[in-house]
């Protein structure tokens, strides 16, 4: 995949393109953000990561501009810590995730990889199936093997977003950020013991465990199972 | 002079005195022409009327007896002032007292002969009798020039009067508003020249000078608060940070010297605490962006009962697992304007630190009621509380009570909640809850 790094900092591009080149995407790196509009207008780019704050233009007026001439790549917005503000302002300009400096290189390439395979928001599946489990999503049902498992609402919503990423990595602050709707980390157990709950359900009667644990970095939900 | 021109405050004064004056000098004007025109035609309509008796009684009685009923007018007194001539065709006077040149036929302004005053100017109407006879009949202009006097003399002194008030009023107000502005100018002065604890003097009246004094204090109590904020993170960084970060050069100045197999966990280690440092930095930023107020302009509203509901469900497993028990007594229909992930992570922090102070088997309770217009939302335990006086000075930065020192945490969480509340024009109470302790957070409710 092409992806596009506009980061000034030459610290954070060359480790973020390091680590993305291993993962064995194509990578552009630009420090400027004349240079960043400018290729993201006229190259065609996979993906995006931008940094909020650019020499010449900074990033909110690139993303404004790039959404105004119809450049629909996704993009990712960094931002330096904090900023409560920069990340409603970011999320307004039409930037599809977020996330602040520093950051876990794991929690990046999660994120790009999510961003890289979201499916057209026309493409709207009623049911979802992964090795044996179904979601029906209209019903809000869950089979296992054929077998109905019940769960809260809370551990539903948390096995639809790896089901939906199913053989990707979901971090801990992505189920925060979608499920929770808190771009804040509340420093508690409330991912985990959701989701103990929830998996505990689910292989009530199974050996085999679908949802794998990457400590440090979330889960993922096993693809062929 | 040029002082009292510079002044605002004077030149509304005088140009209000100004446009004052000139609508006395514009009424005085209408009520002088609309008056004189008034006279004028009833004059006028009074000389038609005379002259028309007489012209019937030249016409019914012929001359000798028009000449007699003059005489007999003329000898009334001049009652009305009236004063008459008829003359022949020769322009020879026949008959009447009123001594002038024949005038032309209809109405005119001539000159008389007055026996005592001389030349003096009337109102005349000549009328043509037929047999080469003109009758005049003229009335003097004095009773209407001092009419006309009269008006201008009322509205001369009328003006000076307003003028000489006027300006005396305008010395005063000025003076007045020159006075009241001072007290604030002066404070701001005293601020600009290093003091900051002064504040402009509020009257007792309320009127708009009082309103604007309490308005910049309010400013200025916010602006010192934000100072102080600022100040308190400086020292904050400075010292709170400096720990953790001594520490953590320690730990990688000993895994350079340790053997290479035992530097792979020396250096987990080393992230960890770089990861804890960050969170605290994101904590320190986080709270004085709050304190800060910017955030107050993205307020909405929020349905705190569905929030709360929403996060008890989430909570009650996690509480479950650490063997306390979550109870949760929300009312519903309760809203408040406000920013839905501040209110989340104030109520987030409440519940963390009843389950991380409480020994397991600890019943915590989540309650949210409608007190008048405030919403009170409160997280409540039966653990062992804490002391009267450490209660105030756990919500401050960095206080960590002796018998939590060992524990995870960095001190600003309760910090964080009690910025959270002042955001929302709400309060932050700790208090007993026999046994136990409970926090309370005040808001503000919207219907």
């Amino acid at each position: 995949m092409r992806i596009l790094i506009a980061e000034d900092d030459d610290d954070t591009a060359g480790f973020v393109e390091r680590g993305l080149g291993e993962l064995g995407h194509v990578v552009t790196r630009v420090a400027d953000g004349e240079d960043a509009l400018h290729l993201g207008l006229t190259e065609s780019f996979d993906v995006s990561i931008l940094d909020r704050l650019l020499p010449r233009i900074d990033g909110i007026e690139i993303l404004r501009r790039w959404r105004a001439g119809g450049v629909p790549m996704p993009v990712l917005m960094l931002t330096a810590l904090g900023g409560i503000e920069d990340r409603v302002t970011g999320l307004g300009a039409g930037a599809d995730d977020y996330l602040v400096k520093p950051f876990a290189f794991a929690e990046l390439a999660a994120r790009i990889a999510a961003l890289l395979r979201r499916p057209p928001i026309s493409d709207a599946p009623t049911a979802l199936h992964v090795g044996d489990i179904d979601l029906d999503l209209l019903r809000r049902e869950v089979r296992r093997g054929g077998r109905e498992v019940r769960l809260q609402p809370r551990e539903y919503a948390l096995l639809e977003l790896l089901m939906r990423h199913a053989g990707r990595v979901v971090t801990r602050t992505m189920f925060l950020e979608s499920i929770w709707g808190f771009h804040f980390d509340p420093q508690t157990n409330i991912v985990e013991s959701n989701l103990s709950r929830m998996r505990t359900k689910i292989n009530e009667g199974f050996d085999s465990d679908p949802i794998e644990t990457l400590r440090g970095v979330g889960y993922r939900m096993r693809d062929h199972g | 002079m040029a002082d009292l021109r510079r002044s605002a405050a004077y030149r509304i004064a005088f140009t209000y005195s100004a446009v004052f004056a000139l609508a006395i000098l514009i009424l005085g004007a209408a009520v002088y022409f609309a008056a004189d025109a008034a006279f004028r035609a009833q004059q006028d309509a009074a000389l038609t009327e005379e002259t028309h008796e007489l012209i019937r009684s030249y016409r019914d009685e012929g001359l000798a007896d028009l000449r007699e009923t003059i005489t007999a007018r003329e000898a009334r007194g001049r009652v009305d002032s009236f004063g008459y001539a008829v003359f022949d065709a020769r322009q020879h006077r026949v008959a009447g007292s009123l001594r002038l040149r024949k005038p032309r036929v209809g109405w005119g302004d001539v000159t008389f002969i007055d026996p005592v005053e001389g030349p003096d100017a009337a109102r005349a109407l000549a009328t043509d009798l037929g047999d080469g006879l003109t009758i005049v009949v003229a009335i003097d202009n004095e009773a209407l020039e001092k009419i006309d006097g009269t008006i201008l003399a009322l509205f001369g002194a009328a003006l000076v009067l307003v003028l000489v008030f006027s300006a005396g009023g305008a010395l005063a107000l000025g003076a007045y508003l020159r006075r009241r502005l001072a007290r604030i100018s002066g404070t701001a002065q005293a601020i600009v020249g290093g003091d900051l604890a002064r504040r402009v003097p509020v009257g007792t009246r309320g009127d708009e000078f009082d309103d604007l004094a309490l308005g910049l204090n309010a400013m200025l109590d916010r602006i010192a608060q934000l100072l102080d904020s600022l100040r308190q993170v400086s020292s904050d960084v400075a010292h709170d940070l400096r720990t953790p970060l001594s520490r953590l050069r320690g730990e990688i100045e000993a895994a350079l010297d340790a053997p290479a197999d035992a530097q792979r966990p020396a250096l987990k280690a080393a992230l960890r605490r770089s990861d804890e440092l960050l969170s605290l930095f994101a904590a320190i930023l986080r709270i004085s962006e709050v304190e800060g107020g910017a955030l107050t302009r993205a307020f909405a509203p929020v349905d705190l009962s569905a929030l709360a509901t929403d996060l008890c469900e989430t909570y009650a497993p996690a509480v479950a697992d650490g063997g306390r028990t979550l109870a949760c007594d929300i009312a519903p229909g309760c809203a408040i304007q406000g920013d839905r992930e501040l209110i989340a992570q104030a109520l987030i922090n409440l519940l963390d630190n009843a389950q991380a102070h409480t020994p397991p088997g600890t019943a915590i309770t989540v309650a949210l009621a409608q007190a008048g217009d405030r919403l009170a939302l409160s997280v409540a335990d039966d653990g062992p509380g804490v002391a009267e006086a450490d209660r105030a000075r756990i919500v401050h930065r960095f206080v960590r009570l002796d018998a939590s020192r060992s524990r995870a945490g960095n001190g600003l969480g309760l910090n964080l909640v009690a910025a959270i509340a002042a955001a929302h024009r709400g309060t932050l109470t700790i208090d007993a809850n026999h046994p136990g302790l409970r926090a309370t957070l005040s808001l503000p409710g919207i219907a």
